[in-house]
Formats: structure tokens, sequence, C-alpha cells
């Protein structure tokens, strides 16, 4: 009968206490570059001029910053009333250049990547990666074999340099200024993220990799990405976030742009575990053209605020949209999450899988949108939410909404929100576990279906995250 | 106790403040045309141990429009809560419009909620088995909506 017993989790989880582990910081001192806080039109004029961009940019820079000022604050969702813009530092340059090396990486800058394993799982499994830390990216790599056939992973800043026209051919087309306040933000001050470009028919089989730290007090991070998959070719990109603990707010403002084109194929996993004082307020998109299909696998559990919809707009005939997400909400944390598909073509479809659980007070919002546009016959949508609440404390909201302007289309949502079974932890228990590794066991089965679409070391990642979140939290 | 609020428009609120409260909610709503119809009902579970099952079914037709808003808030205190809603609707021609907005409010733990919302045309099916019986196609539309909203 031994099979039917529970495999318990490895015993290093449970001696693990504190929950968050990369809560560490180091000193800004040696700083290129620091702004003084608060954003105006001279300080980005001063990025614009110390990145020597060309004028169009410094211009669309000008004019997302007029926007910003005139866009009001949100009042749907999380409560962004507490942000203070006027506090927060928007350009944080910590060395003069982008490394190629690791070696020429300062030594502070190292160690604390190699305390969260990026050069380790560089060496082992990825095509290429980018570190990212406060504004730039500092260190950058892609694998000889990928180059040689075509693909390009630079910084976005890097990207501008080397193939000015065709950023300024899809760069905000997708995700214009106007779109929201915090677009229109990162329009105005971004800097760092990724320029991903590859070329027609070519597989990248090994997934590449971006990192984004947070170092600084009251930073602001607003990287840039903009992925390009050109006709039938195929990308996985995958990235992590984490900040230190400080006691005020820091603003991580993203926009990624996805242009999938005919055929093509990409995935786009974020694994974000910011520390409980980062506002994380992301717009992502993805064009997708015809037979094209793009896969959003977000996991959300850091972050006092997180506000984020990976959308897709689906453009093209037969074009697939997939989001997989989980979030988890402990105390102090609202995740506010879900996707958007906007179905533009025939015989498009979307399926939109999203897991929340709450505990301890916190709170998790599913917020999605299903559109169909007229032009969208036969198309197919299923939306699917799960939430489980661990206590009488938290709280779990789902707000879909579905528009349908053509009637051959099937549209499904389903929605259901629960607590851990009694019965489930009875007879988890009866076999001779405790109640904490039973309650693990029934999370991690409920986060199982996502979790095993992730890359690999993204799902032993997650669920070691999971079973610290859950740390404490029973009995 | 049963409710239909096929003949209601616009904001709707119902709640359940007694415990042991138990309701049922139909709503069949038809619309043609160039009608547009809007119906957002709220049900609020202020006590424990209550439960609701809403149903909604809707019908469109020629270039109407119809909006359905369901929302389930649970309260805090409302502990041992059962609450299901469910939108079914059909689309029966190519300028028809509609818009399902299924939400869910929960700030108690111990309960079982959930809700489901679909949009489709006609089954083929359906409509296959009935013509070949020797019914027109508008009849045999015309019999699945009747049983749809019956």
């Amino acid at each position: 009968m031994s099979k039917f017993v529970p495999i318990a989790p490895s015993s290093k989880s449970f001696e693990t206490h504190n929950a968050y582990e990369l809560g560490f910081s180091d000193s800004t001192n040696a700083y290129v570059k620091k702004s003084d806080p608060g954003i105006d039109k001279k300080l980005v004029e001063q990025i614009s001029s110390e990145k020597n961009e060309p004028n169009w940019m410094r211009e669309l820079r000008l004019q997302a910053l007029q926007k910003f000022e005139l866009m009001p604050i949100p009042t749907w969702g999380g409560d962004l009333s507490h942000i203070d813009f006027s506090s927060i530092q928007y350009f944080l340059k910590p060395i003069d250049k982008e490394k190629k090396n690791w070696e020429e990486v300062p030594e502070y800058i190292k160690q604390t990547f190699e305390k969260i394993g990026t050069p380790k799982a560089e060496r082992e499994y990825l095509a290429g990666v980018k570190t990212q830390y406060d504004s730039e990216v500092i260190y950058g790599s892609l694998k000889k074999t990928w180059e040689k056939l075509g693909v390009v992973f630079l910084s976005m800043d890097e990207g501008l340099r080397q193939y000015p026209d065709l950023v300024r051919e899809y760069f905000g087309t997708l995700i214009p200024f106007g779109d929201n306040k915090f677009a229109a933000l990162n329009g105005a001050a971004w800097s760092g993220g990724s320029f991903i470009y590859v070329p027609k028919n070519v597989e990248v089989t090994m997934p590449l990799q971006a990192y984004f730290r947070i170092n600084a007090e009251r930073a602001g991070q607003f990287e840039r990405t903009l992925i390009i998959a050109d006709e039938g070719s195929k990308v996985s990109y995958a990235e992590g976030c984490s900040s230190p603990m400080y006691s005020s707010a820091s603003l991580h403002s993203a926009v990624v742009e996805i242009f999938v084109k005919k055929g093509a194929r990409v995935q786009y996993t974020t694994v974000q575990n910011w520390y409980r004082d980062v506002y994380n307020l992301v717009t992502k998109r993805a064009r997708v053209e015809e037979e094209g299909e793009m896969i959003w696998t977000d996991c959300n559990l850091g972050s006092k605020l997180t506000m984020k919809f990976p959308a897709f707009v689906l453009a093209g005939k037969g074009a697939k949209g997939e989001t997989l997400s989980i979030a988890v909400a402990g105390e102090g944390q609202h995740q506010d999450t879900g996707s958007k598909a906007i179905h533009l073509a025939p015989y498009t479809s979307s399926n939109i899988v999203s897991k929340s659980i709450s505990k301890n007070g916190g709170r998790a919002s599913y917020r999605g949108l299903v559109h169909v546009g007229p032009q969208a016959e036969k198309s197919k949508s299923k939306v699917v939410c799960d939430a489980l609440i661990l206590d009488d404390q938290s709280r779990s909201d789902t707000y879909p909404t579905e528009k349908v302007f053509t009637n051959d289309v099937e549209l499904s949502h389903e929605a259901t929100v629960s607590k851990i079974g009694e019965e489930q932890l009875f007879y988890l228990m009866s076999r001779g576990l405790s109640e904490e590794e039973a309650s693990k066991m029934i999370v991690r089965g409920f986060a199982e279906p996502l979790v095993k679409k992730l890359p690999l070391e993204f799902a032993v990642e997650m669920n070691r995250l999971i079973d610290l979140e859950m740390e404490g939290s029973v009995g | 106790m049963s409710i239909d609020i096929s003949e209601k428009n616009g904001m709707q609120e119902i709640i359940l403040d007694k415990k042991g409260m138990e309701l049922e909610i139909i709503g069949n709503f038809h619309v043609k045309g160039t009608e547009k119809k809007e119906i957002s009902l709220r049900i609020v579970h202020k006590v424990p141990s209550t439960k609701a099952s809403v149903k909604f079914h809707g019908v469109v037709e020629d270039s109407a429009f119809l909006k359905i808003t369901g929302t389930i808030v649970v309260e805090k205190q409302a502990q041992q809560t059962q609450s299901f809603l469910r939108e079914k609707i059909l689309l029966l021609s190519p300028s028809a419009k509609a818009e399902a907005i299924p939400n869910l409010e929960i700030l108690a733990n111990d309960v079982k909620c959930s809700h489901a919302a679909s949009i489709t045309k006609i089954n083929e099916d359906q409509l296959f088995y009935l013509m070949s019986r020797g019914l027109s196609q508008k009849q045999a539309e015309q019999e699945i909506v009747k049983g749809f909203l019956a």
C-alpha cells in the first residue's frame, strides 16, 4: 500500500521561517547617476541625452510625460491613492555600461545575482540573459548558436542604438502612451528592458531570460520590452523580479509589447516576487497574426499591489491566445490580475485559466475581458477562474466581462470560490500528515495544473515559493 | 422562495438578511429588432447560512443588444453561504450583440460560490434534428428558443 502514502515535502522547506529570502540590499553610493526624487521635463530630457537617443525618441518621451501629467489616477481596481510620485527616484544608473562579460560586473552586484541564482541558470539551460539592476541592464549575453541564426537579444537601450528603424516601426504602436497613466509614465521614464527579434522560421529552443532587481529605496523601475517574432519563429522568454525589504514604497511600471507574426509562437513567463512594499503596475499586450500563438504564464506572489492584465489581440485568422495565471495574496497584499482577449479575426481562440489563493487578510481579484468583434465569427473563448480562501480575514473577487458582437461564437466563463475541503484535510491528516503539511499539499495540488505548464526550473521555484508562502499560515 | 425578474429593467438588488433564507431567482429575456436591454442584479449575503441560486437565460435576435450583469456579494460575517449564478445567452443573428458580466465579491471563507456564463449561437445538431423532422429553419429556431426560455 506504500504507493498511497503521500510523499511529504522536503524537510528543507519546513525549516525556513522567513518567507522572503531576497530582502537584502546593496549601498547605492557607487552609482554613476542618481536622479533627485520626482519627475519633470528636465529629468526626462536628461535621461534621453544620457542615453544619446535620436530626436524622435526624445519627443516621444516628452509627449508621454505630458500625457502622464494630464491623465487622472485610475480609481478602479486597487488603491493607488498612496503613491507619492514626487518621492520616487526615476533614474538610477548603477554602472556606466552594460557588461558582456560577467567578470567585469562590480563585485557587490555580482554577489546579489549569485544569491538570486541567475548566473548558474545561465550556465545551465538558458540561451541568453539580461540582468537589470534598478534603471539599467548591467549584464547581457546570448549564446553564439543563436547569434549566428540572426536572433537579436539586447537591452532596449542598446536595441534602439543598433536597430533604430525596427524600434521606430513598432515601439509604442501596440500600447500607445495614452493607454493608461502608467504606460504614459513608462513612456517618459523608460530605461532598460529587453529588445528581442527572432528571424523567420528560427526556433529558439532554449529560453531567453531577464531578471529585474530593484535595489535602491523609493526606486522607480520602468523597463520597456519589445519582442518581435517573425513568421514561423518560436521563442520563449522568462522574467523574474525581486527587491529588498524597505518600509517605503517603490514603483515598478513596465510596458511589454509583443508582435507575433504569421505562424509564430511566443511564450512569456513571469515569476513576480517583489517585496511587499512595491507597487507593480504593468501593461502587457501581444498582437497575434494569422495562425500565430501567444502564451502568457503569469505568476504573482510578491508586491503590495499588482495590477496587471496581460492581453492578446488576435488580429489574424486562426490566431490563438492563452493565459495561465496564478496569484497568491497574503497579509497587506492585493493581487488585481487577469487577462484580456480581443478577438478581431475569424477562427480565433482564447483560453484563460486563473488560480488565486488569498490568506492572512490578503485580497486576490480576477479582472478580465473577452471581446469578440463583428468580424470574429467561428471564434472560441474559455475562461476558468478558481479561487481558494484560507481564512475569514481574506477576500476574493472575480470581475469578468464578456462582450460579443457576432453570433457564430462559443464563449464560456466559469468561476468558483471555496476553502480547503475539510474532507481532504481530514483524509490527509488521518494518513499521518500535520495540518500544515496537509494544507500545503492541497494548495500545491490546486496550483499544479498551472505549475506543470511552466518551464521546469520555474516550476520547481514556484512550488518552493508556494510552500514558503504557506509557512505558518495554518493553525 | 422563487423570484422572477424577467420583466424588470436596470439595477436590481436582493438582500439575504435572515439566517437560513433560501432564494431562487430566474430571469428570461428576449430582445428583438433594435431593442436594447440592460439588467443588473446584485445579490448580497449579509448573514450566515443563506442560499441563493440565479438562472438567467437570454435570447437576442436581429440587431438587438442584451447586457446582463450579475454580482454575488458575500459579506464578512456571512459564513456557510451557498450562492450560484448562471447566465446563458443565445445569439440568433450575426448582428445580435451581448454582454455578460458575472461578478463575485467574497469576503468570507467558509462558502461555496460559483458563477458561469456562456454566449453561443443555436446548437446546429438541434437545428438539424428538428429540420429533419420537417420544420423550416425559422420554425426550428422558434421551438428551440421557446424551450430555452421556458
